[in-house]
């Protein structure tokens, strides 16, 4: 197959992919089901973004479950306490996110490999403490009720399908948006970086440009996803955010894989759904699912530490290694 | 008039943190030469190529570029200005094709559409191993390969001034010799350079000038012919007094060289 004919195949098979992730709700009747596939949409735009920072910038981040819960809190106190419109709160949640990760970006990117990972941890634990402390703002540990629906105009998205839409169609604009980031100028600037720093320099790249773009990017989206997730869910409180959620969200992106958008998405889906796959599985027994999720931080931190020993490029670097193998195969084929 | 030389290093100094490197570099390089620097290890001859472009900070000194005072550029500008480094040991994008690595050549262009094919074209012709490479990536080229892929990619930014740092390093006789024969049809390309290399024979060959380098200053200068006629320059750098030693017969000498 040649390389056009594989990126129509890629780009028609996105699309239907698409397709049948807004198709759903025709099929899917169970609300519990709507509710854990909606969590599935919002794991999904964070994981997007950290798969540019982690899979094409090569920075590790422990701190995204901040820029969620930046993104929630604003949206929320916004929308329930200040009155404002709900795309206008969204909007500000986005920027403040964003905002929140330029800061944190701009200095410890000067920092490298583990210890920008401290930092992003240090960042995630302060954010802890003020969502827990500011109390007139977040509401403290009761967390911060009462936040409405999203509303467009007059129509007031209130039922679980109509949420799923919301969630999953932004999913799928941010997955488009950042295949194209990766595949255009940014993604060769990105690659150049990973392939030799004095290298992509000499060539014209600016490193600290590079890399602050993508964390800010991706901090970006953490903070729309926690936006949308407030107005969904109706309810924020500081446990969402905490350092096992930033955990969580690294090892979707290091099982996906380096280098992919695609990878660390799939593994969004396939990990979101282990902790509620009740939902999926109705049958399952109560203590089986309770038993997931109170081991879930366990499950998680195992397959870090196996993706890193065993396959440090992922399911990605996998999927890349067998094309080669096989299209190696091939070649012989016609060479003989 | 305008100033016959396209670069021009005066006084400088640097080096790295709180260790100096150069003390106080002079060197010009005209329009359309060849220079070649020469010296040993640690002469700081890598380290004035870097400032030059500016991956280390110049504490003293200027340089002057086409006319304009660059002493304080950085790395991503400077290729933009026209002066393009091939880096030592090469520093290509190892998982990237060769293609990939040649289309980035040219990502400080901005818009890299614009008369890519002709430019890809121009390195095929220089170097035609490469177009039978395009698919392939760079970390499985043998190392001459290696270092025309690097030439080739700096060219792909069209600089005017090119800066190669040791571009000899780890490869046989008859590849350096290919690679140094590349050398003439760039200047007639238009191309300026200044290059540094340990193998003094072979660059001084191809040159026009050379400036000899000892601990951090220009310690001599003058045409490759007058070098390498030069008693120091032939006893410390071009091996003479080995051969003497051994009668000229060649034969290898052990110990160490220096």
């Amino acid at each position: 197959m040649s390389d056009r004919t594989r990126r129509f195949a890629q780009s028609g098979g996105a699309v239907l992919a698409a397709a049948a992730v807004l198709a759903l709700p025709l099929v899917v009747t169970d609300r519990y089901l709507l509710k854990v596939l909606t969590f599935v949409g919002l794991n999904v735009i964070i994981v997007a973004g950290m798969a540019v920072l982690f899979g094409y910038a090569g920075q590790v981040s422990l701190g995204h479950a901040a820029f969620t819960g930046i993104g929630a809190y604003t949206c929320g106190f916004l929308t329930a306490r200040a009155g404002w419109p709900w795309m206008t709160a969204v909007a500000a949640a986005v920027a403040l996110s964003a905002l929140g990760g330029l800061a944190l970006a701009l200095p410890s990117l000067r920092l490298r490999g583990h210890y920008l990972a401290m930092a992003t941890l240090g960042f995630s634990v302060i954010a802890n403490i003020v969502f827990v402390e500011a109390k007139s703002l977040t509401g403290g540990n009761d967390g911060l009720s009462g936040i409405p629906f999203a509303s467009v105009g007059p129509v007031r998205l209130d039922t679980p399908w109509s949420n799923y839409l919301l969630v999953w169609g932004a999913a799928v604009v941010v997955v488009a948006l950042v295949s194209g980031i990766v595949r255009g100028r940014p993604g060769r600037a990105m690659a150049a970086l990973q392939g030799s720093e004095m290298g992509a320099m000499a060539c014209g790249v600016d490193p600290v440009r590079v890399k602050v773009t993508a964390f800010t990017l991706s901090a970006g989206l953490a903070g729309l996803s926690g936006a949308l997730f407030a107005s969904a869910v109706g309810f924020v409180s500081p446990t969402s955010f905490a350092l096992e959620t930033s955990i969580i969200l690294l090892a979707m992106v290091v099982l996906g894989g380096t280098r992919s958008v695609a990878g660390p998405v799939l593994a969004a889906v396939a990990l979101t759904l282990l902790t509620y796959i009740d939902g999926l599985i109705p049958g399952l027994s109560k203590t089986t699912v309770a038993a997931l999720q109170d081991w879930k931080g366990d499950i998680y931190g195992v397959v870090i530490v196996g993706v890193m020993l065993f396959v440090p490029a992922g399911m990605a670097g996998l999927a890349r290694a067998w094309r080669r193998k096989s299209r190696s195969v091939t070649g012989a084929g016609e060479a003989a | 008039m305008p100033d016959p030389a396209l670069l021009r290093v005066e006084g400088l100094h640097a080096g790295y943190g709180r260790v100096p490197v150069l003390h106080g570099v002079d060197l010009h390089v005209d329009r359309g030469e060849i220079v070649t620097l020469v010296g040993a290890n640690g002469a700081g001859k890598s380290t004035l190529l870097r400032t030059i472009v500016g991956f280390v900070r110049a504490s003293q000194g200027r340089i002057v570029f086409d006319g304009d005072d660059i002493s304080r550029i950085v790395p991503e500008r400077a290729v933009r200005r026209g002066i393009a480094l091939v880096p030592e040991g090469r520093m290509l994008f190892g998982p990237l094709t060769v293609e990939e690595n040649l289309r980035l050549g040219a990502f400080a262009r901005g818009r890299e559409s614009a008369g890519h094919g002709s430019d890809l074209e121009g390195v095929f012709a220089l170097f035609p191993v490469l177009r039978d490479r395009t698919g392939q990536t760079a970390s499985t080229l043998s190392g001459g390969e290696q270092q025309m892929l690097a030439i080739g990619r700096a060219l792909m930014s069209r600089p005017s001034l090119l800066l190669l740092d040791e571009p000899s390093l780890g490869l046989a006789p008859k590849v350096i010799a290919e690679i140094f024969g590349t050398l003439g049809v760039l200047r007639e390309q238009g191309l300026t350079v200044l290059l540094v290399e340990q193998d003094v024979k072979v660059a001084l060959r191809h040159s026009d000038r050379g400036y000899v380098m000892r601990t951090g200053t220009i310690a001599m200068t003058g045409t490759s012919a007058d070098l390498m006629a030069d008693d120091d320059v032939r006893l410390i750098y071009l091996g003479a007094w080995h051969e003497a030693a051994l009668g000229g017969d060649g034969t290898p000498m052990t110990g160490d060289a220096r």
